[in-house]
């Protein structure tokens, strides 16, 4: 669960007005958004959209043309170095010296930061163990499989222990086991106490992992908030999932008798037992459960309707590609 | 055959017609014509043969241009195919070998032959100006058409054996300089005749390969143009040699093509993990430094072979003397210190020019330098703690230098023009490390001879503003009583030199650097 905030907390992340042009082609156009701090926030838009523009923006490597970036308070233009001790950027290449073993790659980072020796050792220690690498300390970067080096290069960016992870395509090119181990380590990044802003093609995963989103669609936002907000977004009359043990041939006719349940209907391809039900926002969910309850029929489950994470990218964002 | 080979000729030709880089050359180049034409003018008035003069600066430029191309630009021939992944799909696609090699190599020749073929209309007016005929004028371009044969096939055939672009350069490199530097050194070998511990047929041998070696070389052959006017051989040993090379050159990478277009194994899952045998240590305080020095620079194997190899070279010197003069009591002579005192300085130029056009281009090609501008270390730090490692790496020829000054500073201070080519080596090697460096962040393999074309261009102007300024202030020194006038100069030239040529190349390279790490 994330945190709760009070209004004087500093977002981890505010993007206010960014605009920015490469020559005629304008990347940006006004983005604005918010990443509260120690959330998992997801950045998702088709190719070409302006992620990585914003990312590169937010990690100091872009001045953008028009508009304000802070982190934490700081901004990127006035306090570039500030910012810089506070985040880590993995951006969507791989960006290793393959000639160097894993342990001379994060000490090399490590010292460049201005660790000491003690707490070099102390700080690749536990970044290894906590990416799973601890093994292949003294492997040579080169003979890593693409899983491994994506690994080192996110130990990479946790060896000043920055609060705020900036990750772009991090699982672009991952086998699904790969992918999943990555999210299990973003998950308890998470936990403890990092903000972590991700940018991902792989959608159903980010439905999963994250507390909120920005969908972006030609330099320009689309939705911003938290993930609820965006899957239960626009229904007149909130759905429900309902599947019934037993039911009775005039299931439907019961069902649409309860007050609160203004449509009940058996779904075209459905597993048997399955209801679709449109219920009176007014009307509160457990009372109706209560209800259905009331009828005697044994229950197996009663879900809220959420629009997938795909449904909702593939309804605010165009088709084609950007020109 | 002939489809996927027209095919790709003309892919190729639109491509050279598309790229920037062949114009460029040929606009550079007539501009050097246009020098070379008011030079010849100038040097009229003299009551010179300015034609002949002319047309010499000409051919120099063109032998000149010839080889840089040859590293550089005909090397990427089919190594471009290879650094952008495409080769398996031309062969997938039925292509053959010889297809892709003539096709890929012709487009080239015809662009390089294209820059011989419009010069010669201007050459012709060195007939105007006196001092050479028509005959010279044409056997010249024959013996550079052949010369350019003999290196495009060289190139190409490092370009098919090489995996990529960056090695058939170094080793089209390596060839080259080799041919050049084997004459000096055969005929030096072939000059010890009579020296008891050397073998006759030792002196010999190098007596015949030299001579076969100025047979082949374009360097010979014009001096041999521009000595004759009459009884020309148009058409010399040379330009036969040139063409039956570049054909055996060029048969070599047809035959060899499937041989060395294999992609390299890769190991995509990693399961043989490669482990280092060696430790290079923990990173120092100074990060940069310490990666680039181990990692980029050789580290300190390296370190201790090139040490090694600068005392036994010293040794050979101290041994040479012993040889000359027997019961010398001094371990060398003054001439000999200059010498060797001159030989390292040429190592270490070598060295600092393979340095500055690595440096940043290994961040370039390992995509490392937005990981490296995240870090809280302010751009100009990170460029000046590179300078540094190089310095390190450096250092033993540095070190030998030093000796060699320590052992006997008479040598060089009681030597007239040492000054003047303290600061000519000063500005030479400032100019072209920079420009090294600089054109790195720009081409993929490139830099090197780019640098040395645009160096040798850039270093007349440069270089004869510097010694005007240099006398300038060493007369003024004299006249105000100064001893170290020409010290002063020194001093004064290279402040010049770093505010306007040095420092506006350090800035580009600061922005360039910064501009690469958004991309």
């Amino acid at each position: 669960m994330p945190p709760t905030y009070d209004a004087n907390t500093v977002p981890a992340i505010s993007v206010s007005q960014l605009t920015h042009s490469f020559k005629t082609h304008q990347a940006l156009n006004q983005v604005s958004f918010a990443v509260m701090p120690q959330t998992l926030h997801g950045f998702v838009g088709p190719n070409g959209a302006g992620k990585t523009t914003t990312l590169k923006a937010i990690c100091t490597l872009l001045k953008p043309n028009y508009g304000e970036v802070q982190v934490f308070g700081h901004s990127v233009r006035s306090e570039a170095v500030a910012v810089r001790e506070r985040i880590g950027f993995m951006p969507d290449h791989f960006s290793m010296y393959r000639q160097m073993t894993v342990f001379e790659y994060l000490d090399f980072f490590a010292a460049a930061y201005g660790l000491n020796l003690g707490q070099r050792d102390q700080v690749i220690n536990d970044v290894l163990t906590l990416t799973d690498m601890d093994g292949r300390r003294n492997d040579l970067i080169s003979g890593l499989s693409r899983g491994m080096q994506q690994r080192v290069s996110l130990a990479r960016v946790l060896v000043h222990d920055p609060d705020l992870l900036l990750l772009d395509e991090p699982a672009s090119g991952l086998d699904p086991r790969a992918r999943i181990e990555l999210m299990e380590i973003l998950r308890e990044l998470r936990r403890m106490g990092k903000t972590i802003f991700i940018s991902s093609h792989i959608l159903s995963e980010l439905a999963e992992l994250c507390d909120s989103v920005t969908i972006i669609d030609r330099g320009q936002v689309k939705f911003s908030g938290p993930m609820d907000a965006l899957l239960n977004t626009d229904e007149a009359h909130p759905r429900f999932t309902l599947r019934l043990a037993q039911p009775p041939e005039n299931a439907v006719e019961l069902l649409q008798g309860i007050d609160g349940i203004v449509a009940a209907q058996v779904p075209e391809y459905s597993a048997a037992g399955e209801f679709d039900l449109e219920i009176d926002p007014e009307k509160d969910s457990n009372t109706i459960l209560m209800s259905i309850i009331g009828l005697g029929i044994p229950i197996i489950s009663f879900n809220r309707h959420r629009k997938q994470l795909n449904q909702a990218f593939m309804d605010l964002t165009t088709r084609g590609v950007r020109t | 055959m002939i489809n996927g080979t027209q095919t790709l000729f003309n892919w190729s030709l639109r491509a050279d017609a598309r790229s920037i880089y062949p114009h460029v050359v040929r606009a550079v180049f007539a501009g050097f014509m246009l020098l070379a034409i008011l030079a010849a003018w100038a040097d009229s008035v003299g009551g010179m043969a300015p034609g002949l003069y002319f047309f010499e600066w000409l051919c120099g430029l063109n032998v000149l241009i010839i080889s840089v191309s040859g590293i550089s630009y005909f090397v990427s021939a089919v190594t471009e195919e290879k650094d952008s992944g495409t080769l398996a799909l031309l062969r997938l696609a039925g292509v053959s070998p010889l297809a892709i090699v003539l096709s890929k190599s012709t487009s080239r020749l015809i662009s390089a032959l294209m820059l011989l073929m419009t010069q010669v209309p201007f050459t012709f007016l060195a007939i105007t100006l006196g001092g050479v005929t028509w005959q010279q004028i044409i056997a010249a371009y024959l013996a550079l058409a052949a010369w350019m044969c003999l290196v495009a096939n060289v190139a190409l055939f490092c370009s098919v054996r090489c995996q990529t672009s960056g090695r058939a350069a170094s080793l089209a490199t390596s060839i080259l300089l080799l041919f050049f530097a084997i004459g000096p050194l055969l005929q030096s070998v072939a000059g010890l005749k009579g020296i008891p511990w050397i073998s006759p047929r030792v002196v010999t041998a190098c007596m015949e390969l030299h001579e076969q070696q100025q047979l082949t070389s374009i360097v010979p052959r014009l001096a041999q143009i521009f000595a004759s006017n009459s009884n020309l051989i148009m058409l010399a040993e040379q330009f036969w040699r040139g063409l039956g090379f570049g054909v055996v050159m060029f048969g070599l990478s047809v035959v060899l093509f499937n041989r060395y277009s294999e992609p390299l194994e890769s190991n995509p899952h990693g399961s043989s993990a490669k482990v280092r045998r060696y430790t290079v240590g923990r990173c120092w305080k100074l990060p940069v430094i310490w990666k680039d020095f181990l990692f980029f620079m050789g580290g300190k194997s390296f370190l201790i072979v090139k040490s090694l190899g600068y005392v036994v070279l010293v040794g050979g010197f101290l041994w040479f003397h012993n040889l000359e003069q027997p019961n010398s009591s001094e371990w060398l002579s003054s001439d000999l210190t200059r010498t060797a005192f001159l030989t390292v300085t040429l190592l270490l130029s070598v060295e600092l020019l393979l340095y500055s056009s690595s440096s940043l281009f290994l961040e370039v090609r390992e995509s490392a330098i937005a990981s490296l501008r995240m870090l809280p270390i302010q751009t100009p730090v990170i460029l000046l703690q590179k300078i540094a490692a190089g310095v390190l790496a450096t250092s033993p020829a540095i070190i030998t230098l030093a000796v060699l000054w320590a052992y006997k500073p008479q040598a060089f201070l009681g030597y007239n023009d040492f000054p003047e080519m303290v600061v000519s080596w000063l500005f030479a090697i400032s100019l072209s490390t920079h420009l090294c460096v600089l054109l790195s962040l720009y081409t993929r393999w490139a830099a090197l001879p780019l640098a040395i074309l645009l160096s040798v261009a850039a270093f007349p102007c440069i270089g004869g503003a510097a010694l005007g300024l240099f006398t300038i202030t060493e007369t003024a020194a004299a006249l105000n009583g100064i001893s170290i006038g020409v010290w002063l100069g020194v001093g004064v030239n290279f402040v010049w030199m770093w505010l306007f040529v040095l420092l506006p190349i350090e800035i580009e390279i600061v922005n360039r650097w910064n501009r690469l790490s958004r991309e």
